[in-house]
């Protein structure tokens, strides 16, 4: 054993009680690393928007939705702003300082960084990153997660093969990169990627997994049909030591688990995912030892019926989370009361498909989106896309607004981030 | 070896066996008052089982220290590991300023208790309040850490002259900062609005890390601090040398 430096023991020394509590989350879904949460009425949604040839431009776009009910435009679209390119766009997230919103799409290596605070209602393109295909080797930029002066970027799949083997890139603000890690495929990993989430207290980063370019750019109505491709989704959940960025262990989590929230409580230690293809919800968190577990806990629908859960939205105290099926357009909430047994207490179809949901940090409003992917949303009368907004009153979901997406020539709407007035720069 | 038997090793023993509670501690300390830091709830990697990439390298530009001179940052980045964090001091938040000051202090006392560390670290706080932060200003805040060299480690209390010379500081570290006025006691009370970012800087005055409020606890700095230390003696050791020049 080597020397140990006194300065650390009178550390260990010195510290002596419990974490002081530190609010953080936002609009309920996002790094715990950002600051200026908006925790009274939101001013806009952002809506990440893909292009759709022949409709508007057909270029994937960010789009400015007025979303405060005493304003004159409530429920209307304040600005668009097109990035020439039509990419799969998807997901997006904020800067540590939240100056900046940085977005990409899933056929692509683009990152686009665009400036939400000197014009909240108005954000400019400020960036385009173009190096993480040559720099890390992956392909299809899906999550967004600040960390201190850096964004960590989950990827999808990768430039050589266009399979699920993937990882993340980190870069600093100003978009110059830093490193990459590779998703685990030693210990049961099976290098497939998706979501990512970090809890600071524990030091403890959590990543999903999904499935590579090959499949999701694929017809859905394909895809199921094809046994071997199918056989192609991540079935794991990977805890890392944040600090090392190392993976520390492997978790089973069969039929490809999705979107990561972290509770929002700051007494709690654990985190929910659903998977799609099997439409159940696991439960990362410590045993009585201390060793990190994931069990099923529950399911959302049918799983026979493969409702498709595909995003979820936890409330700020880690009380409820809603849950958006995308086949049958509904939207669940789920009592999280005891994180070990969620128990299903409403359900209201919201859509003819349903994909994304955000809520406010108060949790009275919620907002749903339509759009999948390009090549997965439903055909004809099915294909709505809009933005609707919901007030919740604890017991039932009332529709305040909607924009269609397809009659305003947007496109489809699919992420979406909460701004304010307030977070104006300068 | 068993550190245990290490001399230095046996007095931290002692005191960590004779120290049951936080006011002894602070005596034990020193004269400052240290408010006890929460333990980390995790074990962190072990210093040099990681590693600390290079973030950025830190912007230069001219500074004040409380002797009302000019000098460039780069004179208080480069040739020593560097603790620099952004403050203003009429700053209340407790979850900004004053935890880095405190953080600050914690680690000077450990660095102090750290013959490996003499000489090796130096502390950097630098206003970004020109207007009202003056040298003179800056030196009433700084007391008596401006010029207390125990450790053999300075911290230095810097400003500038005009939000000219602090921006390109400001944005070359990714410090967002924004004039907000807080009303809540009837009486418009003016705040720069922060996200509280802390800076490890190596050496040849690249970032190496960023601590916000969620990351900065004394124990994770004084690790990084020793990996990069670790990082240093690997580089420059002759099994390395040879290795490098094949």
């Amino acid at each position: 054993m080597g020397y140990i430096y006194p300065g650390r023991i009178v550390l260990f020394v010195i510290a002596c009680w419990a974490f002081a509590g530190t609010a953080f989350g936002d609009e309920t879904c996002n790094s715990p690393y950002i600051s200026k949460l908006i925790k009274g009425q939101e001013d806009y949604v952002y809506v990440w928007t893909l292009g759709v040839e022949g409709l508007g431009d057909g270029f994937d776009k960010l789009i400015t939705i007025d979303v405060d009910p005493k304003s004159k435009s409530y429920g209307k679209v304040l600005n668009t702003l097109s990035t020439g390119a039509r990419v799969e766009a998807h997901h997006m997230g904020f800067t540590d300082d939240r100056r900046h919103i940085w977005a990409g799409g899933l056929s692509d290596n683009r990152i686009w960084v665009f400036d939400v605070a000197t014009d909240p209602a108005r954000p400019k393109l400020v960036r385009t990153i173009a190096d993480l295909g040559e720099k890390s080797g992956y392909l299809g930029p899906h999550t967004y997660y600040a960390l201190p002066g850096r964004m960590l970027v989950q990827a999808l799949s990768n430039t050589k093969d266009k399979s699920g083997r993937t990882g993340m890139a980190l870069y600093n603000n100003n978009g110059q990169f830093i490193a990459s890690y590779a998703m685990p495929t030693e210990g049961g990993g099976d290098g497939y990627g998706y979501d990512l989430a970090v809890n600071p207290k524990k030091n403890a980063l959590l990543t999903s997994s999904f499935t590579g370019h090959a499949n999701y750019m694929r017809p859905l109505g394909d895809l199921i049909k094809d046994g071997e491709a199918m056989k192609k989704f991540g079935n794991s959940m990977a805890l890392w030591d944040l600090k090392a960025m190392k993976p520390k262990k492997i978790f089973s989590v069969p039929g490809a688990p999705l979107e990561i929230r972290w509770s929002l409580n700051p007494k709690d230690d654990w985190a929910i995912t659903a998977t799609a293809l099997t439409a159940k919800l696991w439960l990362v968190k410590q045993d009585g030892r201390g060793e990190w577990i994931a069990k099923d806990v529950g399911t959302v629908g049918d799983p026979a019926k493969t409702p498709l859960p595909v995003d979820i939205s936890i409330t700020q105290d880690g009380k409820g989370l809603w849950v958006n099926t995308f086949m049958d357009g509904m939207t669940r909430y789920f009592d999280l009361t005891n994180p070990e047994a969620p128990k299903q207490t409403y359900e209201k179809i919201t859509g003819k498909q349903v994909n994304m949901v955000s809520q406010s940090w108060d949790g009275k409003r919620l907002y749903i989106t339509s759009s999948l992917l390009a090549n997965w949303d439903k055909g004809g009368s099915d294909n709505e896309q809009f933005l609707r907004g919901f007030a919740w009153n604890g017991k039932e979901l009332s529709q305040k607004f909607e924009i269609d997406f397809t009659k305003e020539k947007l496109g489809r709407a699919h992420h979406m981030k909460l701004g304010s007035k307030a977070l104006r720069a300068g | 070896m068993n550190a245990w038997r290490n001399p230095r090793n046996n007095l931290a023993l002692a005191l960590l066996l004779g120290l049951f509670g936080g006011l002894f501690i602070a005596r034990a300390l020193g004269a400052h008052r240290i408010d006890p830091f929460p333990a980390l709830s995790f074990a962190p990697p072990p210093p040099g089982s990681y590693i600390l990439h290079r973030i950025m390298p830190a912007p230069d530009g001219p500074v004040v220290g409380i002797d009302g001179r000019s000098r460039p940052l780069s004179q208080y980045t480069r040739g020593q590991m560097t603790l620099l964090g952004f403050i203003y001091t009429t700053c209340v938040d407790p979850e900004g300023c004053p935890l880095a000051y405190r953080v600050f202090d914690t680690l000077k006392k450990a660095i102090a208790a750290t013959p490996a560390l003499t000489g090796k670290v130096r502390f950097v706080t630098l206003s970004f309040d020109p207007a009202r932060d003056t040298p003179d200003v800056m030196r009433r805040y700084a007391g008596s850490r401006a010029v207390d060299m125990s450790g053999g480690l300075r911290w230095y209390f810097l400003t500038t002259r005009s939000a000219r010379e602090l921006m390109p500081l400001v944005e070359g570290f990714g410090q967002d900062v924004r004039v907000t006025y807080d009303r809540s006691s009837g009486r418009a009370r003016r705040e720069l609005s922060h996200v509280l970012k802390v800076f490890l800087i190596d050496r040849a005055g690249d970032v190496r890390e960023i601590y916000s409020s969620l990351f900065l606890h004394p124990q994770t700095v004084l690790n990084d601090i020793e990996t990069l230390l670790m990082e240093e003696s690997l580089r420059s050791s002759p099994a390395s040398v040879t290795k490098n020049t094949r």
